[in-house]
């Protein structure tokens, strides 16, 4: 584990982010954008499902958002491992990032574990299984937020 | 239901611990006056997303948060000023919470030179 965070931290992309103004700043923004576009389209679609927009069919949402959402959480990933590799050691020291993790780890087998047995036609799955679904994603992606947040406010 | 929710509280306000070289964002932890401290450094850590000192006050140990690359480059600042052994003087503002011995540096001073980090803060 120390070799590995040691191998991250020592990754010329790392060390040259750690100096960068610009270069920092662009992959922080790709990091937001990534998360904006999962929030973005998770949160309406899980909305619909407790019951907002009853006219909007559900298909039809799903065939929109959940691309939308798989690709702000590619975007997010790759540049949240980039952000992390600048000071891998100490952000695995936080508790709070790995809770994130954990969290991103529950609403991502959620989602595929949703979407392989119903695709984007999610009116063939059971009221309650929709209903569950849409509560532990929601909790997922919202408490993976809350808990990338606080990285910056927390350390000691 | 209710026991789901209270549980991932629970484990979200446990998991909010520390990390001392960490550094934090803005100025809301902050007591919002200027104090004064000098000490010797200790350890550095400087870079994105915050650079950060551990410093020798007087037999106690301040984490002091000076600014990132950029801000301390636009100051003045070498990296090569800012090493183990060197005494330091700084103003800026501490935590609000006087368990926590940590300070956001405003203004450093090596010898008679002043670095300004944050010109535009009193």
């Amino acid at each position: 584990m120390e070799w590995l965070l040691n191998a991250l931290e020592t990754t010329s992309l790392a060390q040259y982010l750690r100096t960068s103004r610009w270069g920092y700043a662009a992959v922080n923004a790709t990091h937001i954008l990534g998360i904006a576009l999962l929030i973005g389209a998770i949160l309406p679609l899980n909305l619909r499902i407790f019951g907002l927009w009853p006219r909007v069919p559900l298909s039809t949402l799903a065939i929109v958002l959940v691309p939308v959402a798989a690709f702000g959480l590619a975007l997010a990933s790759i540049a949240g491992a980039i952000l992390f590799s600048i000071r891998a050691q100490e952000y695995a020291a936080l508790g709070v990032l790995w809770v994130k993790l954990t969290l991103i780890g529950l609403g991502t087998i959620a989602a595929l574990a949703l979407h392989s047995s119903h695709g984007m036609k999610l009116e063939e799955a059971s009221r309650a299984k929709l209903l569950a679904h849409a509560m532990v994603s929601t909790t997922c992606w919202i408490g993976a937020l809350l808990c990338g947040r606080l990285i910056a406010f927390a350390g000691d | 239901m209710s026991k789901y929710w209270l549980g991932l509280a629970v484990v979200l306000s446990l998991t909010v611990e520390s990390s001392p070289a960490l550094a934090h964002h803005g100025w809301a932890w902050t007591t919002g006056k200027n104090i004064e401290l000098v000490g010797q450094i200790k350890t550095v850590r400087l870079g994105n997303p915050h650079g950060v000192l551990q410093v020798d006050v007087g037999g106690a140990l301040w984490t002091f948060e000076v600014g990132q690359p950029w801000r301390n480059e636009r100051a003045g600042l070498k990296e090569s000023d800012l090493v183990e052994g060197v005494r330091v003087r700084v103003i800026g503002e501490p935590a609000a919470d006087p368990s926590d011995k940590r300070l956001k540096v405003e203004r450093l001073f090596l010898g008679d030179r002043e670095y300004e980090l944050y010109p535009e803060r009193d």
